[in-house]
């Protein structure tokens, strides 16, 4: 187990930093006062000095406060199991109660990763729930490839509920390989495959064709802009087997998701989206040929039992219908992409 | 203030945002191909690191034994069609190029400089032919050297956040590469057009 292995360095710099202040300060007062030759004077700067140095002090104190207060307070709550960074993100390994989490980014908040061990196949989050019902559209799926490993829930349901499928998964950071193994029990079953390599480049080498291709390689407040463009969904298309279906996690909120639903439309005949009850998150199906229309999704459930694992499908399905279309969206391509600007605009 | 001091800021601030602009949308031009990593940004601020080194020595050197604007302007007039034909260039280019290296970061570096090393280079020569040029004169100018490199980070200032900004979400990142090869051409021949050699009084 690492615990933030950073305390004592930020400190001793928090320390340096104030030393210098402080210096810095009295240096250059004690300077201005020696010029002053009338006692009244010197008296006066160096009250002064000394209000200047308090301010000093004070300042220090509170920039100490900020850097060591923050992850203490952090701390107290819960357990920081692993804190650093990868090539390309802020990870920490979170444990709380029972439920362990993988959070990207600095906002502690969001776009979290987590399994509850207690219950390991409970969908902790709306969208991986919504992602299990919209396999329904592809019900008889033999291969599925995810692009975006996480904490490994997704690979997890896959193992214990859907052992037949074969999963191919593709993340692009060695770290989050790494503490899923470590700290979220992860491994590679039989069956399934894992790839270390960028989502979009993988699917360009790949000669496979899959039944299901699962994207879930996004942060709420960063997206690779390179899997969001109308050249990547054709790709993601031209590895589809034929009736296969395309599977897409996103943020419902703000103005790049009537962007994706936009771009999704130029390339698939077909898009449906769940839009999340108790989140903001939505997933976006697209196809030529699904197995089933929204209206269908509900009886596709009840045949399967109704649910899967911990999941409810039935539930799930009823948030599913036809995508609206919103004429003034834009359709992102490898020359227009602003999908990161639109990221930050909220609707 | 004599005109060839405008001249010089006209220069300075449009190559100086065209530059910047252009290592922004450098990103867009590779993420395709390469990935969206932090190794992408590694290559791209790296090559342009190397063609301004290159520029600097060149235009340092190239200024005292031509010390006229004109051949500066010249020089432009050429790496603003080259940045005109970028749009057109850059996809066969990254095509190959990750087709056969499979190594995102040696394969974006190559790439990177195939497309942006002459160009590059070449905008990056501003500053110290503009450097050059005064050292010259017989009297003392009236900008030294580290107000010229102030004005061109001025201009380098405003083309990185426009870019990044604004342009990005309104233009496609071929018109605005298009655009500011345009504005650079424009530029380079209105200030050969200008003929400023022979108006500048020592």
């Amino acid at each position: 187990m690492i615990s933030k292995p950073h305390n004592d360095s930020v400190l001793s710099i928090a320390i340096l930093l104030i030393e210098q202040l402080s210096f810095l300060f009295s240096l250059k007062y004690s300077r201005t006062s020696l010029t002053k030759t009338d006692a009244a004077r010197v008296w006066a700067a160096n009250s002064l000095k000394g209000v200047f140095m308090k301010a000093g002090a004070a300042l220090g104190t509170a920039l100490l406060a900020f850097f060591l207060f923050l992850p203490v307070r952090a701390a107290a709550d819960d357990r920081i199991l692993y804190e650093g960074d990868s090539i390309y993100h802020h990870i920490t390994v979170r444990q709380d109660g029972t439920e362990r989490c993988m959070i990207f980014g600095r906002r502690q908040d969001l776009r979290q990763t987590c399994i509850d061990f207690a219950r390991p196949d409970h969908p902790v989050f709306e969208y991986t729930a919504m992602m299990f019902a919209a396999f329904l559209f592809r019900p008889d799926a033999s291969s599925v490839c995810l692009i975006g490993l996480g904490g490994g829930y997704v690979p997890a349901v896959f193992r214990r509920h859907l052992p037949s499928v074969r999963l191919q998964t593709v993340e692009v950071d060695p770290l989050v390989e790494k503490l899923a193994r470590r700290h979220f029990a992860f491994s590679v079953p039989p069956g399934q495959t894992l790839a270390i390599d960028d989502g979009r480049q993988f699917l360009k080498k790949s000669r496979e064709r899959y039944d299901q291709i699962w994207l879930d390689a996004f942060n709420s407040d960063y997206i690779p802009a390179h899997m969001t463009t109308r050249e990547f969904l054709t790709l993601v298309k031209e590895r589809l087997a034929e009736g296969g279906i395309v599977v897409q996690n996103v943020f419902a909120g703000n103005r790049l998701y009537d962007a994706q639903l936009a771009t999704a439309r130029a390339v698939f005949k077909k898009v449906f989206v769940f839009e999340g009850r108790q989140s903001g998150s939505a997933v976006i199906v697209a196809a030529d040929n699904p197995a089933v229309e929204p209206e269908g999704l509900r009886k596709q459930a009840l045949a399967w039992g109704g649910r899967l694992g911990g999941i409810d499908l039935v539930a799930e399905a009823e948030k599913c219908r036809v995508a609206p279309v919103k004429g003034e969206a834009p359709v992102m391509t490898d020359d227009f992409n602003p999908a990161n600007l639109l990221l930050m605009q909220k609707k | 203030m004599q005109i060839v001091y405008w001249v010089f800021i006209l220069l300075l601030v449009s190559f100086g945002a065209a530059v910047m602009g252009l290592e922004i949308l450098s990103s867009n031009l590779m993420s395709p191909y390469f990935g969206g990593s932090i190794y992408i940004w590694g290559s791209i601020i790296s090559s342009f690191m190397v063609h301004f080194s290159i520029g600097y020595v060149l235009g340092g050197h190239l200024s005292l034994r031509h010390p006229r604007l004109s051949v500066l302007a010249v020089l432009l007039v050429a790496a603003s069609l080259w940045v005109l034909l970028i749009p057109a260039m850059y996809k066969p280019v990254c095509e190959f190029i990750s087709e056969r290296i499979a190594d995102v970061r040696l394969g974006s570096l190559i790439a990177m400089n195939v497309i942006f090393l002459v160009p590059i280079s070449l905008m990056a020569m501003v500053s110290p032919y503009v450097i050059g040029i005064m050292a010259l004169w017989p009297r003392r100018p009236a900008f030294t050297g580290g107000m010229v490199l102030f004005i061109s980070t001025v201009g380098s200032f405003v083309g990185t956040n426009a870019t990044a900004f604004y342009l990005v979400g309104v233009f496609p990142v071929s018109r605005v590469i298009i655009g500011l090869g345009i504005i650079c051409l424009t530029v380079s021949l209105f200030v050969l057009a200008l003929r400023v050699d022979n108006r500048i009084k020592w």
